[in-house]
């Protein structure tokens, strides 16, 4: 855990200078890492000389090795191979649903905020039901109508997570409508869309950047837990969810099959909130100086 | 007081209600027919009618709204297609183990975050505010199943401390518990960690040391009188979270709770069971919700004076 001590505030020196990537220990340690995760994906078969759905039932579940450095599973597929496979499809899958959590959370958070009386009713009775709707079952009730699939899958991700997006859009906005520039836009004769778009979008974006990163974290998490129970990326294609249900039935006799990929979710979505972390500590520093000028 | 309580209470209802409804729809437009997955595999066509008709499939989806709503009304969640019982009674019985494992979770986790968080924000660069710091990644990062996973390795199969799967006594609630806790502990923690750091800086905490109180007491009892209360509202959303996370830890574990019984339901698309399962669990969601507002009445008298 040689990142978590990095989750410091930095010291005061530090935060005092003027807020550069350098003294943001978070922000580019998790850049690195997240950088290094998505090349390997990336570049996975200049890594690996086995193919991500090579069966070899003479090489059966073997323990991590010279030749498979995380070992086999149950088909002798190799795992190391695999894993890295499949950072391309949670990466994607989990980089998609972000963007899309994002963008449906800020134009219902916007509409909650400023929209009519009713529309901002009917927002935040949305975000409470969406809210109490436990995601799982959600994703089950789902999967049942429409066969599991990537798109499925990502529509599933963004349905879970837009409310949090705008949640937080709103109250950023709802403070924004009350200050004096955006009632002089009003007066001025500004409309509505422009006045939303123009005046109190630009104030949204700095929390939405650090939010980005954030959900994307929840996003890696999420994906997995919903491969992990059978309603997310479909095998034979390779997910870091995927990977370990297929171990889940090997628990008890062949740790690695459970153990390494879940270290590659746990890896990743450190890495993000480190980033996104780094990223809120530059933007209140900015704020700072701002207020000092 | 009790008119913003009763109008709660009414939203509340609403909300149950839609979701409800709309998980009626969504099961009925859903692939898979309950009647041909009961049936035995090469069952003749009538066969498969004569179970549809048992269940009610035949009639149109007015009518059988109209008759589940009714039964809602007299406490009535039907009888359940794959196990043939009540219900209300396939729920009666999981339901206690996994609010117990809900409970436990949260407990675990809640106090957690009250005294790291506490201990964090009093002694900024400690090894507190490192272990609060880490534990809020790491809890954020990892996947429940992953946890638990993990923590079945090392205390099942390796140490053999504990059991790694089922119920049987308060043993098979340790592991499960805290895998879930783990997964809700990063919020609760950066939050309280927060409101105690700006609770410390207020004027009457000052007051308080210069009167020379002890520290601990001024940040446990002054000070977490106030910085508690932003826990409370987290502690609200968290509660369909709690939910997602003790599904998926009772899958790991083989926990026989709700969790199990709903995917168990799912598979064999057991109508009945599924829409009973959602009612209970939105309930619960709104039901702690609704509490936590009233908490917040009774515990800070400023909200108290707003709503009078």
């Amino acid at each position: 855990m040689s990142g978590a001590s990095s989750l410091q505030p930095a010291s005061g020196a530090l935060r005092s200078r003027h807020p550069g990537l350098a003294g943001n220990l978070p922000l580019w340690s998790g850049g690195v890492l997240l950088a290094a995760i998505a090349l390997a994906s990336l570049f996975a078969p200049l890594l690996s000389p086995y193919g991500p759905n090579d069966i070899d039932l003479r090489a059966v579940r073997l323990p991590p090795s010279a030749d498979h450095w995380l070992g086999t599973d149950a088909v002798g597929r190799d795992l190391g191979t695999r894993v890295l496979y499949g950072g391309r499809t949670s990466l994607i899958v989990a980089g998609v649903g972000m963007i899309g959590s994002l963008t449906v959370g800020s134009f219902m958070g916007m509409l909650g905020a400023l929209g009519s009386r009713p529309v901002r009713w009917a927002v935040e009775r949305a975000i409470d039901i969406q809210l109490a709707f436990p995601y799982v079952l959600l994703g089950v009730a789902i999967t049942s109508v429409i066969k599991p699939s990537v798109p499925v899958l990502i529509l599933l991700m963004v349905l879970a997570a837009w409310a949090g997006a705008a949640r937080i859009v709103r109250a950023i906005a709802m403070q924004e409508r009350g200050k004096d520039y955006v009632k002089a836009a009003g007066v001025l004769g500004a409309s509505k869309v422009r006045i939303a778009l123009r005046h109190i979008f630009p104030s949204v974006v700095p929390s939405l950047i650090v939010l980005a990163a954030m959900q994307m974290a929840a996003m890696i998490v999420f994906e997995a837990t919903l491969s992990f129970l059978g309603m997310g990326v479909q095998p034979p294609t390779p997910s870091w969810g995927g990977i370990m249900l297929d171990g889940k039935n090997y628990m008890t006799s062949s740790w690695w099959l459970t153990v390494l990929p879940g270290l590659a979710i746990v890896l990743t979505s450190l890495s993000l909130i480190l980033i996104g972390d780094g990223l809120e500590r530059r933007r209140n520093s900015a704020r700072a100086g701002e207020s000092e000028e | 007081m009790w008119s913003y309580a009763f109008r709660r209470l009414l939203q509340s209802a609403m909300i149950v209600l839609i979701i409800v409804v709309s998980v009626f729809i969504v099961m009925r437009l859903s692939a898979g027919d309950p009647a041909r997955l009961r049936a035995p595999v090469f069952a003749r066509p009538d066969v498969i009618e004569q179970y549809r008709r048992d269940f009610g499939l035949d009639r149109s989806l007015f009518e059988q709204l109209g008759s589940f709503l009714g039964g809602l009304l007299r406490g009535d969640f039907g009888t359940s297609f794959r196990f043939q019982a009540p219900v209300t009674d396939l729920i009666m019985e999981a339901l206690p183990r996994t609010l117990l494992l809900a409970g436990c979770s949260l407990a675990i986790s809640l106090s957690v975050a009250v005294v790291l968080g506490s201990l964090a924000a009093m002694r900024p660069r400690s090894i507190w505010s490192w272990l609060s710091g880490a534990l809020a990644a790491f809890g954020q990062s990892a996947p429940v199943f992953w946890t638990g996973a993990v923590m079945v390795i090392v205390f099942a199969v390796i140490l053999g401390w504990l059991p790694p799967g089922g119920y049987n006594g308060a043993s098979s609630l340790v592991l499960p518990a805290i895998a879930i806790s783990l997964s809700i502990l990063p919020t609760q923690l950066r939050v309280l960690r927060a409101a105690m750091e700006s609770t410390l800086q207020e004027e009457y905490i000052a007051t308080a040391r210069a009167f020379g109180i002890n520290q601990w007491r001024i940040t446990f009892v002054y000070a977490l009188k106030n910085a508690i209360l932003p826990l409370l509202t987290v502690v609200g959303v968290d509660v369909g979270y709690l939910l997602g996370g003790v599904i998926v830890a009772e899958v790991v574990f083989a926990f026989p709770g709700i969790g199990e019984l709903a995917l168990t339901a799912l598979k064999s698309r057991d109508y009945p069971l599924i829409q009973g399962i959602t009612i209970v669990t939105a309930s619960a969601f709104v039901v702690v919700n609704l509490l936590i507002d009233m908490i917040y009445f009774w515990v800070d008298p400023r909200i108290r004076q707003e709503h009078s």
